[in-house]
């Protein structure tokens, strides 16, 4: 898919069609994702022949905070609607994961259980907040996030303020090899394929009638209804779909950490996410993997020169909200666009 | 010309040595991974400044094994998964021999099983959750300070002395870690012929503490038992004050309850608490009147127990290590059980058992925003029975 | 049963009553900045605490409380004043107001959260508390600063209703707020109104700051500590009604501080969230209308 991405511009006989500008900018994506994945494939070449465990670890950190990021993407750059309460989902996955994991579970089994308990309770959840929109929205899942945070860090089974430790390390047969979550470099692959399977996943749900459906809400929502579609409907699906990217990036934290805790669900992590969606730009899917990288090495940069790094990541993103509202990426990518358009027409 | 032979041998096996004995002789690296930002940067800030202090001590005096000390810092914000992320930096990027700093039970927690699979070293100096040297303890993790369940039955054990058979009523943070406090120091209390005459859990961060009043009011009690922390405990005494309601109850708590980073905003309404702790700068031994001077000299504030048990551990590693003869985790691990060892505390010794430092305890009550001492408990009947039973 | 009233009741519903002229001093300003707005101002929880440290920093530079009261009002509204020119209207015209206003108000409290920390450092601190003591009525002991509180609160509220709704002022403000466009053909100056109403509202947050400072002691994060309460009262009573705003922080806080009798206090926050839920599903404009409609 991405391969096909770059193919067929060049394509003559195209050149005639009206552009379909919401192809043209999933093509452009595309191309940046693909840059994306070489940055990283060089990385973990260098990273793997310097030994180094470190940063390979903080990468597939990033990566998987990249998917929490995803997640609010699918919401706010698609759908316009902001959640602040993204980590409830992201720490379901991770505390389904560590609790399954300790019991003996096998990778499989807890990602299709990860995937089937997220389904559910972000229907259940999907089903008030899809009534709501703009700050009501917001303020929802903002609540319900804080919420369920507070029974997590209640409950003693989950272990309370403590978080659970202890996650073993998993084998997770991929049918031509196995890759141990203890393995810096093969983990950190791994995370990078399933970064890009969602990824990809994602683009073609969005590419679908469905996905223009969300976009439809997104600029107009009351005309939507005239079209023929429900927008609550799809508002709830999208929210669905959040969810699930959410929980199964989720799953993947206490398998490379080994411990849960309920910092995870804090509004602190919602935040942070929505920062790197802004940040990277929303509405682009590939903006919210940049923004994770960019921002996992900017904390590690400032934070080593200064403990007071949230003022400077405060003051990025404000100036990113007033400057460029559609993000790094949206910026990049529209250059790329009219690249793309100009190499069509020639 | 023995002699000559002896002194050009070794000096043969130096020269041919010189690479393996030069990285020998760098410094001995210690991380320090603490909060230095948010909540619990004030507590980072005193272990800090602990750790700082016994460092320019140990290398003023010739260092470790004649080895320099080195401490490297990173901020965990108190957070767990930051907390993991920075250990990692420590052990693998700055290969530190030793590291320390936690401060929530939460990351020194997730901080020993880091270690366990780098096969590190780590210590707390902060942390007192009873789990973390027992039923959660780790082969690679030890503790220097007191923990919850030592702080607790000094307590009692000093309070049913001054008040015998004390009515208690309880007030306690709506977690975890508030309930087992509460439930264990009823625990202390009942053994010792005291009643409990009511409990009541607020949430975390509650604002009002006064709409519990009532409910304590009418119960009559004589002793109010709390182990809300930080922020919770300036509303909860400050309001009671407002209230009229600390006159004839004294009121008692954990350690954390009140420290010096939160008694003065607390004020008047702070005097007369009490509480079970391991350190007072009030300690009166040479050497602890040296270490306070020492450390007002530099940071121009008061020790507290977490700055004093974060000086104490840098002599704990290096007397382990001087031990062991080497900086290698077996042997020092071997090295620091049973260990004993001096600090401005009195002489503690780590239990071999299950990496609990065993130390004398004292009763502090607040006068005038100092703790003063008011009662002792010796090392061990302070602490309860060994339930390590993972090594 | 008297005793019950006496010690456990009667305590309690003043407790619950305190807190709730807490959350309407905070809310109100929020609700205002919305009805005029139209912008969801999540660093307001952030001016309130600039506010409490306004008054600790002066306080302890030897000015007393009651020149404090008025003071930090007043250094508040340039502040907010420039925040509105300065960075509210920047994107004030985004096709996505709410959602662009309510991200750039949340980095903005994140810094100045931060900034609070660095300046005055991360210890909890506590202005003395200005007027001591207490009475008792019928056994139940009343702390004067507490009826102080109320008192001067509700006060505040009612002389913010009256300029808003009886003066020439209030009905420039409320003629911007129903058609900005209609209110500026008929020569309202609407962009120093807008700015004004914004300063305004920051110095409400303010002053709550200066007054619950001795009750709630200060903090860098204790803006935090409404944040979620107050947006709960302004969503229910309506977005932008000042009416509004009063009736649900008083209902919402006794619900809170009754309820907490009978259940254990940790449901209080989620009993809060599930009334906001209801009201969202069943009445998504709130108890009241909002400001300049009607």
């Amino acid at each position: 898919m991405v391969e096909a991405a770059t193919g067929p511009v060049a394509d003559p006989a195209r050149g005639a069609r009206p552009i379909d500008r919401i192809g043209l900018a999933m093509r452009a994506s595309h191309l940046l994702a693909l840059l994306l994945l070489a940055g990283c494939l060089v990385f973990a070449l260098v990273a793997w022949r310097t030994g180094d465990v470190f940063y390979l670890r903080l990468a597939t950190e990033a990566l998987i905070f990249a998917g929490l990021a995803l997640s609010v993407d699918i919401l706010l750059g698609y759908t316009g609607l902001l959640s602040l309460g993204q980590a409830l989902y992201f720490g379901l996955g991770a505390y389904m994961s560590a609790v399954l994991l300790r019991s003996g579970w096998s990778f499989a089994g807890v990602m299709a259980a990860v995937l089937l308990g997220a389904t559910v309770v972000s229907f259940l959840g999907g089903l008030i907040v899809s009534r709501v929109r703009g700050v009501y929205f917001a303020l929802i899942t903002f609540g319900m996030a804080q919420v369920a945070a507070k029974a997590v860090y209640n409950t003693r089974e989950l272990g309370a303020s403590d978080g659970l430790i202890g996650v073993p390390i998993v084998k997770i047969a991929l049918g031509f090899t196995t890759v141990s979550s203890d393995s810096p470099i093969g983990f950190f692959l791994f995370v990078l394929g399933f970064m890009v399977l969602l990824y990809l996943a994602l683009s073609y749900l969005l590419d679908t009638p469905f996905g223009r459906i969300l976009i439809a809400i997104r600029s107009n929502e009351r005309r939507v209804p005239f079209l023929g579609y429900q927008p609550q409907r799809a508002r709830l699906c999208a929210y669905v779909a959040a969810g699930i990217v959410a929980a199964l990036s989720g799953a993947l934290y206490p398998m490379l950490r080994g411990f849960v805790s309920p910092e995870l669900m804090s509004f602190t992590t919602s935040g942070n996410a929505v920062i790197t969606v802004v940040t990277g730009g929303a509405g682009t899917l590939v903006g919210a993997l940049y923004g994770s990288v960019i921002l996992t090495a900017l904390r590690s940069v400032i934070g080593s020169w200064t403990s007071h790094h949230l003022i400077v990541i405060g003051l990025i993103f404000m100036a990113v909200v007033i400057f460029f509202p559609r993000g790094l990426i949206g910026v990049i990518r529209a250059r790329l666009e009219s690249w793309l358009v100009r190499r069509r027409t020639r | 010309m023995t002699r000559i032979t002896t002194t050009t041998l070794a000096l043969l096996a130096s020269v041919a040595l010189a690479p393996l004995a030069l990285a020998q002789q760098g410094p001995i690296k210690i991380g320090v991974n603490t909060p230095l930002s948010g909540t619990y940067a004030p507590i980072g800030q005193q272990v800090r400044w602990g750790l700082e202090l016994a460092a320019k001590d140990v290398n003023a005096a010739g260092g470790i094994a004649g080895r320099q000390v080195q401490l490297i810092f990173e901020d965990e914000e108190a957070n767990p998964a930051v907390a993991v992320q920075k250990a990692d930096k420590l052990f693998q990027v700055d290969k530190v021999d030793f590291m320390t700093g936690t401060v929530n039970s939460g990351s020194t927690l997730a901080v020993g099983q880091i270690a366990e699979r780098a096969g590190k070293l780590v210590a707390t100096t902060v942390s007192f959750a009873d789990s973390i040297t027992g039923d959660r303890c780790s082969p690679n993790v030890f503790r220097v300070n007191a923990r919850a369940e030592q702080q607790s039955s000094a307590l009692a054990a000093w309070l049913t002395k001054e008040k015998p058979n004390p009515k208690v009523y309880f007030l306690g943070p709506d977690y975890e870690m508030g309930r087992s406090t509460v439930a264990a120091f009823q625990a202390g209390i009942k053994a010792r012929g005291g009643s409990v005459l009511g409990e009541v859990f607020a949430p975390l961060d509650s604002k009002d503490y006064s709409q519990y009043f009532g409910q304590i009011r009418a119960a009559r009690p004589q002793v109010l038992y709390t182990s809300v922390a930080g922020n919770d405990t300036v509303r909860l005494l400050t309001q009671m004050q407002e209230f009229g309601l600390l006159s004839n109850l004294q009121v008692v708590g954990a350690s954390g309850t009140l420290t010096s980073q939160n008694i003065g905003a607390i004020g008047s309404a702070a005097d007369n608490f009490a509480t079970g702790v391991g350190y007072s700068p009030q300690i009166d031994t040479p050497e602890n009147k040296a270490f306070v001077s020492k450390f007002q000299a530099a940071y121009k504030a008061d020790p507290d127990l977490y700055g004093a048990d974060s000086y104490g551990l840098v002599f704990f590693y290096k007397a382990a290590v001087e031990k062991a003869g080497s900086t290698e985790t077996d042997k020092v691990r071997e090295a620091m059980r049973g260990l004993e060892w001096d600090t401005p505390q009195g002489r503690k010794t780590m239990r071999a058992g299950d990496h609990q430092a065993l130390q004398t305890m004292y009763v502090v009550r607040v006068e005038k925003q100092k703790f003063n001492i008011v009662g002792q408990v010796p090392a061990t009947e302070a602490v309860g029975p060994d339930l390590c039973t993972k090594f | 049963m008297i005793d019950y009233l006496q010690f456990v009741l009667a305590p309690q519903m003043v407790t619950g009553l305190s807190l709730g002229v807490a959350v309407i001093l905070v809310a109100l300003g929020l609700t205002i900045i919305f009805g005029l707005l139209d912008v969801i101002n999540m660093s307001h929880g952030e001016f309130y605490a600039v506010g409490a440290y306004l008054a600790l920093a002066l306080g302890a530079a030897g000015l007393n409380f009651w020149l404090l009261l008025v003071l930090v009002p007043l250094l508040m509204l340039p502040i907010g004043f420039l925040v509105e020119k300065g960075l509210i209207q920047r994107v004030f015209n985004s096709p996505d107001r709410h959602t662009t206003t309510l991200l750039l108000t949340f980095g903005l409290g994140l810094v100045i959260e931060e900034t609070l920390a660095v300046i005055f450092g991360p210890n909890t601190q506590r202005p003395p508390t200005p007027i001591r003591g207490a009475v008792e009525v019928f056994g139940v002991m009343l702390p004067n600063y507490r009826m102080f509180l109320i008192g001067f609160g509700l006060s505040v509220v009612a002389a913010v209703a009256l300029v808003i709704y009886r003066t020439r002022l209030g009905a420039m403000v409320r003629a911007a707020a129903f058609d900005r466009h209609m209110a500026a053909s008929l020569g309202v100056p609407v962009g120093f109104v807008f700015a004004g109403a914004f300063a305004f509202g920051i110095a409400l947050a303010g002053l709550a700051g200066v007054l619950l400072a001795p009750v709630y002691s200060v903090f860098p994060t204790m803006g935090r500590d409404f944040i979620l309460l107050a947006f709960t009262v302004v969503i229910v009573g309506g977005m932008g009604s000042i009416a509004g705003a009063v009736v649900a922080g008083l209902v919402l806080t006794q619900i809170q501080a009754i309820s907490s009798l009978f259940i254990s206090p940790v449901w209080s926050d989620p009993i809060v969230f599930g009334i906001l839920v209801v009201m969202l599903v069943v009445r998504p404009q709130g108890l009241f209308g909002r400001l300049g409609r009607g």
